[in-house]
């Protein structure tokens, strides 16, 4: 049965949305490589090792970025990441300190950035009513405040027995142990959404959540687990946040929410929901952490990659947009 | 039993008339708990200049909001506009206070234009294309202000305006909700404002013109942050790229406290009044009640959400409460 509800989505939009993707990821592999060249003609020092060396700073955000994806395919969204990586980092440095192996740091790490998102999902789910935008507006702000509150008047601690967490932030080889962390997170995300039941009833949700409702896929569980998943993801974060930065303050995790999303946006998935898939979301992540590492080693103000992402943002919200008034204007003529 | 419904009626059935009662309930809560200090002519000027910004954007996100939108790059924009003019006073190019409000403004307008085309013009989804928006103007202000600030003493002249005990920024705030409060109730663009938030397409096949609409709200969105900028320089008496950063969700949170929807097409001016003077009441009355400022965001979070979660149970019971009358 999902082969053939697979076929029939595939089978009507060939012609326009499946090239427009197609073309999409084309497009960001081409954008990626720019960014690369660039990079190695603004700086000497810009090389496959110095990149890979510099990445963990960065990677911890794309962590993230997967589960982001699916909630903004199922046509919803979570502006309150950003607080649950800084009150998971704060809850993990904590557990450090008191003596915890790593093994506990990270279950405390991903414990409660899962209890954070299945706060959001409960309240979601139980007020159906609520667009998430205000109710992880509300968290967003519960959930700093609870850091906040447990950081003290000081307003930041830090990770005292950095030998814990060190295996973390680790190489193999030229390689940092994050970076496999991310390639597994890809490889399970990316198949789950495009091979499984589950990625194929995120689309459905997205594309039309009471017909998804009365096609019998059980929406509200989904949205649940999305939203649970997302907050777990960002526990990880946290988790590898701790490993490079070792400590926490009350401004951890500060804007990782509108990167996170700028990301997905910028590889193609709309935030109207049902369109757009993984892997060009995979890209556009690396194509922005490589060009922050770039600027970053040639000392360019720092500020002008804010610039840089807004405009690729918009811009790339802009052409999909266009092309598809366009083409509905030239499918009106035909008609006519 | 007459009298009790319509007395029901009024407390559930006007969102102002259950937040005025809301307020005071808190005052008086709040008067008891700090000793009888809360409630001094200090305090009240302190509250709505401190608070000014938000009120005074808190407005143009009602627009925003009304016509199903949302506007995330107005603190950018604030920064952007900010520091534009505390850079002029800075660098002696300009020291005159109502040309910098109109450059403020003006910042302000050409920033919600961008927004407002592309969002109506570009059929770009509004949180999309603000969250660029917002990347866009808080790097360019830290690109012009080259990691400088405008300090006290380079604005000195023009903080005057918004200094303690000045009455500039009251004065803009009375002139501009009065003005708010007469186009949303009584002028055509206001109500065509909720016309397009209630229903786009019957607004469309009704003659108006959305697209303008859209724009137009944008615009009167990004005009207020410009001015807000100008506010902000002269209240807090310095220009840092980093002003006011997040706070735009402080502004969004004011109005869904003041019982604008998110959905658009529901709110109104007397009560995002009330939700901003709501919010800044509680920011303020906390300390005084011996609650430190690190409980203070876990709290006003805690407050929105209670909100937040209240408003879908009474709208939950006002509708089973109509259905009822109905099968009668």
């Amino acid at each position: 049965m999902a082969k053939k509800s697979g076929r029939t989505i595939d089978a009507t939009p060939k012609g326009g949305v499946k090239r427009l993707i197609f073309r999409w990821e084309g497009g960001l592999v081409l954008i990626f490589i720019a960014v690369l060249i660039l990079g190695s003609l603004i700086s000497n020092s810009y090389n496959a090792v110095s990149v890979l060396r510099e990445m963990p700073k960065y990677l911890c955000e794309i962590i993230m970025m997967f589960a982001m994806g699916y909630i903004l395919i199922i046509a919803e969204i979570d502006i309150s990441v950003g607080a649950i990586v800084c009150l998971s980092a704060t809850m993990g440095c904590f557990a450090g300190n008191a003596g915890m192996p790593l093994i506990v740091v990270a279950l405390v790490c991903v414990g409660t950035g899962l209890a954070c998102g299945a706060l959001n999902g409960l309240i979601l789910t139980r007020f159906r009513e609520l667009p998430a935008m205000i109710v992880t507006l509300a968290t967003q702000i519960i959930f700093r405040g609870i850091a906040e509150v447990t950081l003290g008047s000081g307003g930041s601690v830090s990770f005292q027995n950095a030998g814990t967490i060190m295996p973390l932030a680790n190489m193999v080889g030229p390689i940092p142990v994050v970076f496999f962390v991310v390639v597994a997170a890809a490889i399970i995300f990316i198949f789950a959404l495009s091979r499984t039941t589950f990625g194929r009833r995120l689309y459905a949700i997205g594309s039309n959540s009471t017909a998804a409702a009365y096609a019998g896929i059980p929406v509200q569980r989904i949205r649940f687990t999305n939203f649970a998943l997302i907050g777990l993801m960002a526990g990880l974060c946290a988790l590898f946040y701790l490993s490079t930065t070792l400590g926490a303050n009350t401004t951890t995790g500060q804007g990782y929410e509108m990167d996170v999303i700028a990301m997905c946006v910028f590889g193609g998935i709309a935030t109207t929901g049902g369109k757009g898939n993984l892997v060009g979301a995979l890209i556009a992540g690396f194509t922005i952490v490589c060009l922050r590492i770039a600027l970053g080693q040639r000392n360019i103000n720092t500020q002008l990659i804010l610039v840089i992402i807004g405009i690729l943002l918009i811009v790339s919200v802009l052409i999909p947009a266009i092309s598809a008034s366009l083409s509905a204007k030239k499918k009106r003529k035909t008609v006519a | 039993m007459k009298k009790k419904k319509s007395l029901k009626e009024i407390l559930t059935g006007s969102r102002e008339v259950s937040l005025i009662l809301i307020l005071i309930a808190l005052l008086i809560v709040v008067q008891i708990l700090s000793g009888g200090t809360f409630l001094t002519g200090q305090n009240i000027s302190q509250i709505f200049r401190n608070n000014a910004l938000t009120m005074l954007m808190a407005l143009g996100m009602l627009c925003v909001l009304l016509t199903g939108g949302i506007d995330i790059s107005i603190t950018s924009i604030l920064a952007f506009s900010g520091m534009t003019i505390g850079l002029l006073q800075k660098y002696d190019i300009l020291h005159n206070t109502f040309l910098l409000f109109v450059i403020a403004a003006a910042i302000g307008l050409g920033c919600g234009l961008l927004n407002g085309l592309i969002i109506s013009r570009g059929h770009v989804a509004p949180i999309i294309c603000t969250m660029g928006a917002m990347y866009i103007w808080r790097g360019l202000a830290y690109v012009i202000s080259n990691n400088a600030w405008a300090s006290g003493e380079d604005v000195s002249g023009f903080s005057d305006f918004g200094k303690d005990g000045a009455i500039g920024p009251y004065i803009i705030l009375i002139a501009v909700y009065v003005l708010f409060f007469i186009v949303m109730k009584w002028t055509r663009f206001g109500r065509r404002i909720y016309a397009v938030g209630s229903n786009p397409e019957a607004a469309q096949v009704s003659g108006i013109n959305v697209a303008g609409v859209l724009t137009k709200v944008y615009m009167i969105m990004g005009v207020l942050a410009g001015m807000a900028g100008a506010l902000s320089v002269a209240v807090y008496a310095s220009a840092q790229p980093n002003m006011q950063y997040g706070k735009e969700m402080d502004v969004i949170a004011a109005c869904v406290i003041g019982g604008v929807s998110m959905s658009g097409g529901r709110g109104t001016v007397l009560g995002t009044f009330l939700g901003a003077l709501f919010y800044a009441i509680v920011a303020k009355a906390l300390p005084l009640v011996g609650l430190q400022a690190i409980w203070q965001n876990l709290i006003k979070g805690i407050i929105i959400l209670v909100v937040v979660l209240l408003n879908v149970l009474t709208q939950r019971a006002m509708d089973r409460a109509n259905l009822e009358r109905r099968e009668i």
